[in-house]
């Protein structure tokens, strides 16, 4: 196992003075606080910690190192939280033998105690959220919690840090695992690459800027949440991005990882649609459970990012009965969440020929052939060849209901070429190729959906599309 | 209960699945020796019903402090998914709360963080998902010594390869009966879930050469295979539930007070209303000799042609008692036949009216593609010889070129 060594050191200025020095004596001011944000799209956490450091009148050298751990060293910045006005950051330097370790000298008008911010991005932190859902047995209802769970392989313990996630996408020119093995860059790249990072840091600082006043109170060690309560998570809406923060402090360590409510949905309303829609779910009918993350479906309250739901059912039996474990991808608050059962066995679906016919047929008149026979004279033939006719194709679609309960089912069937679509079925076109009809079928009940379709080919093409025609 | 130094993990040996509930607060967790419990299970249901993934459920009673209590659940040698675990408090499930979980590092376990407001027994159910603990299906026909009719069983086969014993597990494979049994490491459990008697059964012999070819090429003799056809549905004593694919073995009643192997076949996935079909093998006497007798081409026009086809078949019943053969055609097939190519597009066809065989067409399952017909043929005479029957097939392909 990697050994966490993130270490903060304060040098004598007598050490620094003689460079040679292979004597030191060093203090080592620990943590006071530590804040985690979390980024999901890539592998980044801004880590934001405070320590008390002792400071003499003259030029204080501090060092900071991160043996073994994945910081971005470019990303290191250090900040007075107090006492700024007697202390002067003079410069920053990156040893060319210790790659991960860095030295700030400090100008220190002041003898006595500071507190000092330090900021750096690392990679190796992450997080994900999943889903639990348990449909009643009559499956019009379904609880949906939702939990993220923060995994930690940065090679650092994080112990009573406050835990920010953020929800959305960020762009970054360079991975944080990248520029922590290669080290620290040329001072110009440094600085463009700075420039290029700033949008994530303001974001971060905004980011602190909405907390409640009970989480900035947990970065001062309050206990915020009550004993025997499961914590909260305060989700709050920033530009184009969602941050949840962790009520009160977490410990996590390296290699381990924690899964804590995301929030706790109950009673959320569903609606059962069987869809046939072959370029989204195969080449079959397939049973969705499909509900919506809003305040009437007691959800709402945050968007849900990417990740795994896990449905199961109350079986009627004192147990659970496994539906579907798959993935969603973000759900923005009001939108629908689909959730794919795959086939139903109760539910039978047949596609049918039933019946096929050419009319309309058009030749080509590609000149005439005359032959002779001295014994029978001539004979002349008109060379016609087929160039366009209109193919008919009866199909329908048999549905057959073996629940107890009626069904809505929905058909999407696309065509190439110049298409007329016959039907009763009142449909709607859903693209230039693509047409959409619905219907409900009864508990028992078997349902032909019949249609017509008209393809004209060769010459009798005219357009690239399917037009829809009442009647059979 | 047990008193362990540390923390303890599962017998790799043993391999169970086991609950730990620490005695001490979670904030204790650190603490170099501890005092543990091992609660047994209560309960176990394995859930069947799925299709792809087995999940098991099972209770147990976790002695409880007040305040936060840590609670670990760790397994060995077993294919437990562990992002799908999960822990329900059964007793006081308003109080009792999961405060959050661990995932310690390169091990298989988690510990539950849990919150109780009372010292005391609970009653909490961990689910998960297992691998190598799934099922089959298997079939057992057997048909009477007329084969009228047959009693059908169907059993589920649970195969235990997940190095895991439950004991007295209560399962259900999604239809029919629970069952409680115990299971142990890589027994499998055959359980009798269905049984239907006085099945209805109709013996079918099928000439469709497009499915099943020649049996004799040369002489156009069609292969006849022979199947048992079951109606799932409540007037043939089926109907309850959909049948699952699993082997089907069949037997038949020889008249002496035992059986005579038939043979077995895979059970197709069969719906309700849907036809079982069993295959019993190469009927030997039903002969079936098929040939085109007319193929006439008719121009329309140009290169446009309509083709008078008539399909004969020639067929003797060597059995002692009468028959139905079913006879197959598929039109995307004899066109081939026909035209010697595919031409790529749908078969424009139609019955001749005369055609004999018309009133014998299968409109249920008939489509544009595939023709059934139902022939009666009548047992061979008292001569011993067979009623050599005569059908033909009088179709008009259109609007080929």
């Amino acid at each position: 196992m990697m050994r966490k060594c993130l270490a903060w050191m304060l040098v004598p200025v007598a050490a620094r003075a003689d460079a040679q020095q292979n004597v030191d004596l060093s203090t080592v001011p620990p943590r006071d606080t530590v804040q985690l944000t979390i980024y999901n799209s890539e592998d980044l956490t801004l880590v934001r910690e405070t320590r008390t450091v002792t400071f003499k009148p003259g030029v204080n050298p501090l060092q900071f190192s991160w043996a073994n751990t994945l910081i971005d060293p470019s990303s290191v910045q250090l900040r007075f939280k107090t006492q700024a006005d007697n202390l002067e950051l003079l410069d920053t330097t990156f040893p060319h033998d210790k790659p991960q370790m860095l030295t700030w000298s400090v100008r220190s008008a002041l003898d006595g105690d500071a507190t000092v911010e330090i900021t750096y991005f690392t990679s190796g932190l992450s997080w994900a959220a999943d889903y639990a859902c348990v449909s009643n047995l009559e499956e019009t209802k379904t609880s949906f919690d939702g939990f993220v769970r923060i995994i930690n392989h940065s090679g650092e313990d994080y112990e009573n840090a406050q835990v920010r996630l953020v929800v959305g996408t960020i762009n970054l020119v360079e991975t944080i695992a990248q520029l922590a093995r290669e080290g620290i860059i040329s001072e110009h790249d440094a600085d463009e690459y700075r420039a290029g990072r700033r949008r994530v840091a303001e974001l971060g600082e905004k980011a602190k800027k909405p907390a409640s006043n009970k989480a900035m109170q947990a970065l001062g060690y309050a206990e915020a949440e009550a004993p025997g309560e499961p914590k909260k998570i305060i989700k709050e809406g920033l530009s184009e991005y969602f941050i949840y923060t962790v009520e009160g402090t977490e410990t996590i360590r390296n290699t381990w990882s924690k899964r804590l409510r995301l929030f706790a949905g109950a009673d959320a309303p569903f609606r059962i649609q069987y869809r046939y829609r072959p370029e989204e779910y195969g080449d079959q009918l397939v049973r969705l459970f499909i509900l919506r993350n809003d305040e009437a479906s007691n959800l709402g309250t945050t968007p849900l990012p990417d990740g795994f739901v896990r449905l199961l059912k109350d079986n009627g039996r004192d147990g659970l009965s496994v539906l579907t474990h798959q993935s969603i991808k973000y759900v923005p608050i009001g939108q629908e969440i689909e959730l794919n059962l795959g086939p139903d066995p109760e539910v039978i679906h047949e596609q049918l020929p039933l019946r096929s016919y050419r009319d309309n047929l058009w030749f080509s008149r590609a000149g005439v052939d005359v032959r002779f026979s001295p014994g029978q004279g001539h004979k002349i033939e008109v060379k016609d060849q087929v160039c366009g006719w209109d193919e008919h194709q009866v199909w329908t679609d048999r549905i057959r209901n073996y629940r107890g309960q009626p069904i809505d089912v929905e058909f999407r069937r696309a065509f190439n070429g110049d298409v007329i679509f016959h039907s009763t079925l009142s449909p709607t076109p859903h693209d230039f190729r693509t047409v959409q009809f619905a219907a409900t079928v009864a508990p028992g009940e078997k349902k032909d959906l019949t249609y017509r379709v008209l393809t004209k080919q060769g010459t009798n093409q005219e357009e690239q599309r399917v037009t829809l025609r009442d009647g059979e | 209960m047990s008193v362990h130094p540390g923390f303890m993990k599962p017998s790799r040996v043993a391999a169970a699945a086991c609950v730990i509930a620490g005695m001490l607060a979670a904030r204790d967790a650190d603490a170099g020796i501890k005092l543990i419990t091992l609660p047994p299970r209560e309960r176990v249901e394995i859930q069947l019903d799925h299709p792809n993934v087995t999940l098991v459920e099972e209770e147990r009673v976790v002695p409880l402090n007040a305040g936060v209590n840590e609670v670990v659940f760790a397994w060995a040698n077993t294919q437990i998914d562990k992002e799908s675990i999960q822990f329900r408090p059964l007793s006081d499930p308003e109080n009792v709360r999961v405060l959050s979980v661990s995932y310690p590092p390169n091990e298989n376990a988690l510990t539950w963080q849990v919150a109780s407001p009372k010292a005391g027994s609970a009653r909490v159910r961990i689910s998960y998902l297992i691998g190598q603990l799934d099922k089959s299906f298997a079939y057992e026909a057997t048909a009477a010594n007329d084969e009228k009719s047959l009693t059908l069983r169907q059993y589920v086969l649970l195969h235990n390869r997940a190095n895991e014993t439950f004991g007295d597990a209560g399962m259900w494979p999604g239809f029919g009966e629970r069952f409680e049994r115990p299971i142990g490491i890589n027994e499998t459990k055959q359980l009798l879930s269905a049984k239907f008697e006085n099945v209805p059964v109709r013996k079918v012999y099928t000439a469709d050469l497009s499915e099943f070819g020649y049996l004799d090429e040369g002489k156009k003799q069609l292969r006849v295979p022979m199947h048992y056809l079951l109606k799932n549905d409540s007037a043939n004593a089926l109907g309850k539930f959909p049948f699952m694919y699993g082997k089907a073995r069949v037997y038949q009643d020889d008249g002496r007070g035992t059986t005579a192997f038939l043979g077995e076949d895979w059970l197709k996935f069969t719906p309700r209303d849907d036809e079982v079909r069993l295959y019993l093998g190469v009927a030997k006497d039903v002969v079936v000799k098929r040939t085109i007798a007319r193929r006439d081409q008719n121009r329309v026009l140009g290169n446009l042609y309509h083709y008078d086809v008539v399909v004969k078949y020639e067929i003797e019943n060597f059995k002692d008692a009468p028959v139905v053969l079913d006879i197959a055609e598929s039109m995307q097939s004899l066109r081939r036949e026909i035209l010697g190519r595919d031409t790529g597009r749908n078969v424009e066809f139609e019955l001749v009216k005369d055609t004999p065989m018309a009133e014998m067409l299968d409109k249920e399952k008939s489509t544009a593609d595939r023709l059934l017909f139902h022939v009666p043929l009548p047992a061979r005479g008292g001569d011993q010889k067979a009623v050599k029957a005569t059908q033909e097939l009088h179709v008009l392909i259109k609007n080929e070129w």
